[in-house]
């Protein structure tokens, strides 16, 4: 079986299970950043029911010395810290991995190693709530001696913690990882390959999830004002902003619902400010109508769409790539939108920060469509590069400027775009109506005017530059096959085709961020290049193949869709890929 | 008193500086010209600078106000003009922020954005068209047409209670609650001057005919009605619950207009209460943010 590392060394997969508030995600965490210590790549990624405490929370952790970009389906080492973990995910474990539970569960197997923790002899006298961390300690010390990154792997997860908290965590993972070095001594084994720690090309790496690398990209785009009201998997742009109002004078506002955060966006960007929203698809529903708002009034602002699995509540803590054409035909009426899709945390962070710009520059609104696994999902990455990133506000006119003489705001111009003054500034008096209106802000309802603004408005969107609007090839120019997918099906496939390619079959990707607009020529050249396509998207009606061939006449016919509220499997894409082309390049 | 600052020494402007030039879209003798005059009386009489006037509205006939008025203004959507004018407010707080709207926009579609905005404290001072009436849409009941009111849409008489503006004011915590007449411009200028002085949310309420599709609330029939509080003996609006009593007076018998309530220190505005700097967010310089050490929390 593929992708089974068992006894190899720096590579490996763990899920962890149990019930909500048992400190699951915390063992996964903790794990991820031990292995960024020992500079692995990192891939950590959770699978939760919409509830607080029970139920059945999973995590996967993958780390390896190689580059990764996605979870593997099956795993070398499965925590359960319940029987139900047990029955749910043991059918992931590969043969012959570690199944730890504690030792009052009386699971037997010969398929599997089985280690029993005996948490309650363990505990002796330290808190309850440490349980999770003596097993964290467990799952290190299976995995070689070399135990002092978990010290700091603890002291970085809980830095906001008290002292003691932080010690008494050590204190349990020391605990736990004792008893693991005990009984590889006394059974003379290594239940696991050992983790030694190497040296990463990339040199220090960032480990965080795509939600936090698209809020510090706004961060350094200068955002001053976020509102938003909570749904999830966008709720952390709110508490990240939050956490950063004063350190950086952002007022950060709770909304009462996704109209008021849209609209209060709407005004504080009117007002001048760099301004942004997040939410997933029932709120963006809401939040439509002051879309089209602002695509009339000329307001650039930026709206973090993280989909989740729909319709209406739907599968709400699961991923989906179902909101694509829903975004892009956004509110009543025709207006420039520009919707990208990043597929990575790097491109979270670089494309949320050129979202500003580019809503700056064409002054108009701009969505960002993430999926609860890149929102969600922690990934390592090379630290990002902020010296090259210029804050570019394009025809916006400060309010140190001097008085304006015969302002107009909507005044017609070769590139569509007109300067933008904001209230305060002499000489710049004006309305942003809902209407249509004149050049001056008038409402105008006449044919001709109507007219020459809709094409304003579409005029601006050729500023930004072709090669932005085509997709990304990832993988050889002379392939066989080329997948071609959005968002976070990029982390999936790419691992998949790396695996392809090392067995003979050459495949690439074609990998769009920007969607909408998009270069139709370009596009259209690149497809009919390729000596054979499918697509792939987490949606139900391939809603990027249906757009693809309403912009450029190019028809994908094979497809692998996924609706079943959960990422790609890599292994899934590497089996299906591989059939594919042992079929002569036909689906069967 | 709980009151804004506002000086501006040379002030050169006049009524004629505020006149946008532009052909009114109002019925001849609809209230919306009175509201527009007292509210331009209002911002000369406090010497505010044009440019440092943003007016905000919804969608109906009086959210064409900001056409009609030559400051910056803002005509967003329907029901949504509240939470716009509080984003322009908290990303530039030395703006003067007015918003204005219908009945329908502020008590109907909006009435959600209204209770937040109250008990949020935003300063800015609202200004609601009440004629108790749609107009634009040609005639519909509004919420707050009184019961049994015959209209397009209900043809056989309206069965819904009211919505008490006033009563609704005082209970989420708005701490400037007035009434004014649209056919009182000396009166409503001056609550509307108290308004923008007023530190916090200012909520006037507008008593206003729609010659149009409300004939039979006509000016006349308002003039009858209309009793002016800040007459009366026991006049008391730093008083809760006096004002609590007069506004359930409202739309019985009589119209009760002037100061309802002003709170006195009480609350510090929505600005007041934010940790960040005092200097506008507006005039941030945000072209070389450093996010070093972020991303070290990260590593």
């Amino acid at each position: 079986m593929l992708w089974k590392y068992i006894m190899s060394n720096n590579k490996i997969s763990i899920k962890v299970g149990g019930p909500a508030g048992e400190g699951v995600f915390t063992i996964g965490l903790l794990l991820s950043k031990y292995f960024q210590r020992a500079e692995l790549n990192v891939v950590y990624t959770t699978d939760y029911p919409s509830l607080i405490k029970g139920g059945h929370n999973t995590c996967s952790i993958r780390a390896e010395d190689e580059e990764i970009n996605a979870e593997s389906i099956n795993h070398d080492v499965l925590v359960a810290l319940d029987d139900l973990t047990i029955s749910e995910d043991l059918k992931y474990l590969n043969e012959g991995g570690v199944l730890i539970c504690n030792e009052k569960s009386n699971f037997e197997s010969n398929k599997f190693q089985v280690f029993k923790l005996p948490i309650t002899k363990l505990l002796n006298g330290l808190d309850k709530r440490v349980s999770n961390t003596i097993a964290f300690g467990a799952v290190i010390g299976l995995m070689g001696e070399n135990g002092d990154l978990f010290i700091e792997a603890i002291s970085s997860h809980f830095k906001k913690k008290k002292q003691e908290v932080i010690e008494m965590n050590i204190k349990a993972a020391e605990v736990g990882f004792q008893y693991s070095r005990e009984i590889c001594k006394k059974e003379n084994k290594g239940f696991i390959g050992r983790i030694n720690k190497i040296n990463n090309p990339l040199g220090k790496t960032v480990f965080m999830s795509g939600n936090d690398a698209a809020a510090l990209g706004a961060l350094k785009a200068g955002v001053k004002f976020v509102g938003e009201y909570p749904m999830t998997p966008s709720s952390s742009f709110l508490s990240f902003f939050a956490a950063h109002e004063l350190n950086y004078n952002i007022t950060t506002k709770q909304t009462e619902d996704e109209l008021a955060a849209m609209n209060m966006v709407i005004g504080a960007s009117v007002a001048g400010v760099r301004a942004l929203t997040a939410t997933s698809g029932g709120g963006f529903a809401l939040m439509n109508e002051a879309l089209g708002f602002a695509g009339i009034g000329e307001t650039p602002l930026v709206c973090f769409e993280c989909q989740r699995a729909g319709p209406s509540t739907g599968v709400p803590t699961y991923t989906d790539q179902g909101d694509l054409k829903f975004v892009i035909n956004s509110s009543q009426g025709e207006f420039p939108l520009v919707v990208l899709a990043p597929g990575d945390i790097e491109e979270c962070f670089y494309e949320s920060f050129e979202a500003f710009n580019i809503a700056d520059k064409v002054q108009t609104p701009v969505v960002v469509l993430l999926d609860k696994h890149l929102a969600a999902s922690h990934f390592t990455a090379k630290k990002f590069n902020t010296s090259n990133l210029k804050v570019d506000r394009g025809k916006y006119i400060p309010l140190s400027e001097d008085k304006l003489t015969n302002y107009k705001r909507y005044e017609f111009t070769k590139d569509g775009i007109s300067k933008r003054a904001v209230p305060g500034q002499e000489g710049g008096i004006h309305i942003n109506s809902s209407y249509e209106h004149d050049e001056t802000g008038w409402t105008c309802e006449t044919a001709e005017n109507h007219i020459l603004m809709q094409q304003k408005r579409f005029k601006k969107l050729e500023s930004i530059p072709k090669a932005k609007l085509r997709p990304k090839m990832f993988g050889p120019e002379d392939a066989d096959l080329t997948i071609v997918g959005w968002g976070s099906t990029k982390g999936p496939v790419l691992d998949a085709i790396k695996y392809l390619n090392k067995d003979g079959f050459k495949v690439n990707y074609m990998h769009f961020v920007y969607i909408s607009p998009m270069d139709e020529t370009g596009v259209k050249l690149m497809l009919e290049s390729c000596k054979n396509t499918i697509i792939l998207e987490g949606n139900f009606t391939a809603q990027l193949r249906d757009i693809i061939r309403e912009k450029t006449g190019f028809y994908i016919e094979k497809t692998y869709l996924k609706y079943d509220g959960r990422p790609y499997f890599f292994q899934d894409i590497y089996n299906k890929i591989r059939e594919i082309l042992e079929n002569g390049g036909n689906l069967k | 008193m709980n009151q804004i600052k506002i000086s501006n020494e040379k002030y050169t402007f006049s009524l004629g500086d505020f006149d946008s030039g532009n052909k009114s879209q109002w019925c001849p003798g609809c209230g919306n010209f009175g509201i527009v005059m007292a509210i331009k009386k209002a911002i000369i009489s406090l010497k505010i600078n044009p440019k440092d006037v943003l007016i905000v509205s919804g969608i109906g006939c009086s959210s064409k106000t900001p056409h009609y008025i030559k400051t910056f203004g803002i005509e967003t959507i329907h029901g949504r003009a509240l939470p716009v004018a509080s984003g322009a407010k908290l990303a530039n707080k030395d703006l003067h922020v007015i918003v204005v709207g219908g009945d329908g926009d502020g008590y109907g579609i909006g009435i959600g954005h209204f209770i937040h905005a109250m008990r949020r404290n935003c300063n800015v001072t609202y200004i609601v068209h009440d004629n108790q009436i749609y107009g634009l849409t040609k005639g519909q009941t509004s919420p707050t047409t009184r019961k049994g009111v015959k209209s397009v849409s209900t043809p056989n008489g309206s069965v819904e209670t009211p919505v008490n503006p006033m009563v609704l004011s005082l209970a989420s915590g708005a701490t400037f609650i007035a009434k004014g007449f649209a056919g009182d411009i000396q009166q409503l200028s001056n609550l509307i001057e108290n308004g923008i002085k007023h530190r916090g949310f200012s909520i006037i309420d507008v008593a206003q005919p729609c010659v149009s599709y409300n004939p039979n609330m006509s000016n006349s029939w308002y003039k009858e009605r209309i009793v002016n509080i800040e007459q009366e003996e026991n006049y008391n609006p730093k008083d809760k619950h006096w004002a609590y009593e007069i506004a359930l007076k409202d739309q019985e018998e009589v119209i009760p207009t002037g100061i309802f309530y002003q709170s006195e220190n009480d609350r510090e505005t929505y600005i007041d209460d934010l940790p960040e700097d005092s200097i506008a967010l507006v005039k941030h310089d945000i072209t070389n943010i450093n996010i070093d050490s972020e991303l070290e929390k990260y590593e």
